[in-house]
């Protein structure tokens, strides 16, 4: 058995408790003597590094684990602890910049942990006068000396171990020695550089962080790699076994807190050039990934026009398993959309994603937030006077429906209530944004991995990051929208089948007693039948949305980002939304991500992503999802080209991402019957792979209401 | 440019021919194979068909300008250039309407899209000629090479032999395909003939397909009985055996 299985194995083998890292920071918070609060939040932060014993499994190569923190506490003991620090610790919501983040591992991975420190020695004496850098530059020391303890205590623990029953010496010794390397300034090998990525973010899960990208590792990685390659240290697999030792312990998480960390690595893409970077690293990365066979690891490909064939080969050959890996993202798209926002090119080309597919300026910019703008509603509120479906829910009321005689009207309108929406939105999020008050929700430990924090003396939510922070909005329901724009203007407009308060009656009736009308407006043109009459008003919705977000800021400067890709939000958007005009019922899930309605884009998958390339998608800088499901026997040689070809083509054309599934349906319909014998099916629902079995049955049947293409 | 009869237009299809290509089903047949995953288009008439599952309609069948089905079909050039695909007429029997299609291939391939035509060639020879200058070739389907049985499907091995021989002189890309159909051309005895058929022929590659019974809930929905209906797909053993009497012959490739 492979390392990985056997590590695997171990992992699922000991006993499971609650993650708890509350208990270890309330001890040095409390205790603490600092007045400052970043300190004293340093303080909790240390003991929440130093004092969880250290721990090897008897499989590791790489060592950090989340285990130490796993207690044999009951729920309720946890909720107390978690209360107690509640004020100053985590405050993990998407509207806080606390995770889904890519550090900055490029400048410790060349300076080493020491050279950090130095840096903050020297900004020390440039803040000699500014007590409140002063007191955040100490903070971060101190969390970045309990680094150094906790890399320590791994030292002396695989010393210790060297005669216990089950380890191997010579791999306690490999650990041993990777580790001690990080105490004397800047790692030298492809493991060491590793060990250090491991041992960062491991501290990161402790700070309850979730969705903590592993960013360019193909990149980053790649000089180690080649240095050690050359001088005989290293083999092809011998990388790929260290990289599957790290990825394993990615779902530490599902193991032990029964949830998936969403942790983003990305490949390919640029140089700071703009020259093709795929490496053979790249390629070592989607084997490992695709060897360990786990959702986690959440591989993205960065894809250029000059990305090698055999480079987005290997990443088909990789999604055909079934692991739906890597997400391919194009890569002209995504710049053109971040240069929007004024980003130095240089590091625009060194962006990364972070969680399911959220375009990120590694280690420059505060961590993520993110919100649903569920857009269907605006429709209903135009449609019945400013209320909606869901009966607390109340926009303006725009023009009675006996004013609107025509579609120009009609949009005129709807674009007056979607305004107002977005000025809600954003100011909803905004008010929320600045809730938690960054002195007390300083992350010292984080800022240690964002540019210019340590040379402005700042917290990375307190001004230090080189770029303000951004916020995504996840326009929902582009398919809804489209289909129900096209069907308004076919049959209410065009065709006189009836009027806008006649549907506005159907719907409220939930077409009960309507139903010739439904009939007539699901005949109408729908998204992603390459059809232009419905694709402009995707074309609308794309830019329109972008334009109105466009208008607004975040609370330090920063611009906000559209995404199509909502996860599985919109099937519980969905539940709040009464019937709507392209013959969906109430309640139904809303169009997915960036997809047509499943089951609409009835021409094929030709006519389906000629649609789809029609929005202007470089107004989505945070990025877009599309998902596919394709049988398995697409992904045979022969047929595979041929994919790879549709892909290059969509890309061509100005799509932005896909996330490709490779699973029939009977092999849905049978993990449903029988959960059983389907323990690892793994599939992507929107933006990041899950355990087929184990998701809602809303979500199974929505997976399998993706159109299937053979 | 007149309508022409088709059931349904197929974008994005990998399994008919080279790269991506968007295949026609054209309506009407004049053979009656009784494995046949098409029944809906033996007739040129239009079809209902109802689903009693999901208690749903469809009439497939309709007569479509050709100016119209062009510009569909060149919605897809990109695809067509970028993978090496272009359009594959199938049916029913396409070649019932050399005469029909003749404008729309010469259009294609003044597009500089790639036409291919699903056939099995039971159609005199004058059908191929007026559409041979204008195509890549012919996915031609050779379901037996024993003249009774193919008369009991309503063809004429001599005559299908007798086109494969001309085309093959005329140099036009062939790409045999043999539907693998069990009870009816599997045995070790119908291998033979067909490969000694095709290999008099000097035909050097073959491509094997597989019988499935996908098209059953087709018959159940327009009110047929498939005789196929209970046909257990051929298990992979059996597939390995056939594949291999026919390696013997030829450059051999299997549908999967």
């Amino acid at each position: 058995m492979s390392l990985t299985k056997e590590l695997k194995k171990e992992m699922s083998a000991l006993p499971k408790g609650v993650f708890c890292p509350e208990h270890f920071f309330a001890k040095g918070y409390f205790s603490s003597a600092h007045s400052t609060p970043y300190e004293r939040k340093a303080d909790g932060i240390v003991s929440l590094f130093c004092d969880p014993e250290p721990f090897i499994y008897k499989n590791d190569l790489i060592v950090g684990s989340i285990y130490p923190l796993i207690l044999p506490i009951s729920d309720e003991e946890r909720q107390s602890t978690r209360a107690k620090v509640s004020a100053v610790f985590t405050g993990r919501k998407f509207h806080t910049n606390f995770d889904h983040y890519s550090p900055d591992y490029e400048t410790v991975l060349s300076i080493g942990i020491d050279g950090l420190l130095e840096r903050i020695s020297d900004s020390e004496k440039d803040h000699s006068d500014d007590a409140d850098a002063l007191a955040f530059l100490n903070s971060a020391r101190m969390t970045l000396t309990a680094l150094q303890k906790r890399i320590l205590a791994h030292c002396d623990l695989a010393r210790a171990l060297s005669s216990a029953e089950g380890y191997d010496k010579e791999r306690l010794s490999f650990i041993e020695k990777n580790c001690r390397a990080l105490l004397n300034g800047a790692p030298k090998s492809f493991a060491e550089a590793l060990q250090l990525v491991w041992f960062i973010h491991t501290c990161f899960l402790f700070e309850r962080r979730y969705a903590m990208a592993l960013g360019r590792m193909d990149q980053y990685l790649y000089p180690f790699y080649k240095k050690d390659l050359e001088d005989g240290r290293l083999t092809k697999d011998g990388a790929v076994e260290l990289l599957e030792n790290l990825y394993v312990k990615i779902c530490e998480s599902r193991f032990f807190k029964g949830d998936d960390d969403v942790v983003n690595i990305c490949i390919g893409g640029v140089d700071s050039d703009g020259a093709c970077a795929v490496n053979e690293l790249s390629y070592l990365i989607v084997t490992a990934v695709k060897n360990v066979n786990m959702p986690g690891p959440n591989l993205s490909a960065r894809i250029t026009p000059d990305t090698p064939d055999s480079f987005l080969d290997a990443c088909l050959i990789s999604i055909g398993t079934g692991l739906g890996y890597p997400a391919l993202m194009n890569d002209s798209v995504n710049m053109a959309a971040l240069r929007r926002f004024g980003y130095d090119e240089k590091d625009i080309r060194n962006y990364s994603m972070v969680g399911c597919i959220e375009n990120f300026i590694t280690g420059m910019q505060p961590p993520w937030s993110d919100g649903r703008f569920d857009t269907p509603r605006y429709l209903e509120y135009l449609l019945f006077d400013g209320e909606g479906y869901d009966e607390s829910r109340k926009g303006i009321r725009t023009a009675p429906l006996s004013e609107i005689t025509s579609m120009e009207l009609f949009m005129e309108n709807l674009e007056e209530q979607i305004s107002f929406g977005v000025e809600s939105y954003v100011q909803d999020f905004n008010e929320k944004n600045i809730i938690l008050d960054p002195e007390n929700y300083s992350s010292p430990f984080l800022s240690c991995f964002c540019k210019d924090c340590i040379g402005r003396g700042r917290d990375i939510n307190m001004g230090g990051s080189r770029y303000p922070s951004v916020h995504g909005a996840a326009l929902m329901g582009v398919g809804t929208m489209s289909d129900s724009l096209a069907a308004i203007e076919k049959v209410v407009f065009n065709d006189k089948e009836a009027t806008l308060e006649e549907l506005a009656a159907a719907l409220k009736a939930n077409f009960e007693g309507y139903e010739p009308l439904r009939e007539k407006l699901l005949a109408a043109p729908k998204y992603g039948n390459n059809d232009q009459f419905v694709d402009k008003y995707a074309v609308w919705f794309t830019s329109f949305l972008s334009g109105q977000f466009d208008r607004y800021r975040t609370y330090d400067g920063g611009g906000f980002y559209t995404a199509m890709a909502a996860n599985t939000s919109n099937i519980d958007a969905g539940k709040k939304i009464g019937a709507t005009p392209d013959g969906r019922l109430a309640k139904a899930p809303l169009s997915d991500a960036a997809s047509p309605t499943y089951g609409r884009d009835t021409k094929g998958m030709t006519s389906a992503l000629l649609s789809l390339s029609k929005p202007d998608y470089t107004r989505c800088a945070c990025g877009t999802v599309v998902n596919q499901k394709y049988s398995p026997s697409m992904f045979t040689d022969g047929k595979r080209e041929k994919l790879l070809q549709l892909i290059k083509v969509y890309f061509s054309k100005g799509g932005q991402e896909l996330q490709i599934n490779a699973t029939s349906s009977d092999i849905l319909r049978d993990a449903m019957k029988h959960p059983e014998n389907y323990g690892s099916l793994v599939v992507r629902v929107s933006g990041f792979s899950a355990l087929y079995v184990t998701l809602d049955r809303d979500v199974q049947e929505d997976i399998l209401r993706r159109t299937q293409y053979e | 440019m007149a309508g022409i009869n088709i059931s349904n237009i197929q974008h994005f299809s990998v399994g008919d021919g080279d790269g991506i290509r968007t295949t026609v089903f054209m309506k009407g047949c004049n053979l009656r194979c009784p494995w046949c995953h098409n029944p809906e288009n033996l007739t040129a008439a239009p079809v209902t068909l109802h689903y009693k599952a999901t208690g749903r309609s469809e009439t497939l069948g309709r007569s479509v300008g050709l100016d119209e089905l062009l510009s569909e079909l060149l919605e897809d050039r990109d695809f067509y250039s970028s993978s090496g695909g272009g359009v594959t007429f199938s049916g029913g029997e396409a070649m019932l309407y050399a005469k029909e299609l003749l404008p729309l291939v010469r259009a294609l391939r003044d597009e500089g899209v790639s036409v291919l035509i699903d056939t099995a060639g039971c159609v005199p020879y004058s059908q191929f000629e007026k559409l041979n200058p204008f195509v890549s070739g012919y996915l031609f389907d050779l379901k037996t090479a024993d003249p009774k049985k193919y008369r009991e499907i309503g063809g004429d091995l001599e005559l299908v032999c007798e086109n494969l021989r001309r085309l093959r002189e005329e140099g036009i890309r062939l790409c045999i395909r043999i539907p693998l159909i069990p009870d009816f051309n599997c045995d070790g005895e119908s291998v033979e003939a067909i490969c000694r058929a095709l290999s008099d022929i000097g035909i050097d590659t073959v491509e094997l397909l597989p019988f499935h019974r996908l098209g059953s809930a087709k018959y159940e929905a327009m009110g047929l009985d498939y005789a196929y209906k209970k046909r257990e797909p051929l298990t992979r053993e059996e597939l390995i055996a056939i594949e291999g009497r026919y390696k013997k012959f030829f450059k051999t490739k299997i549908e999967k």
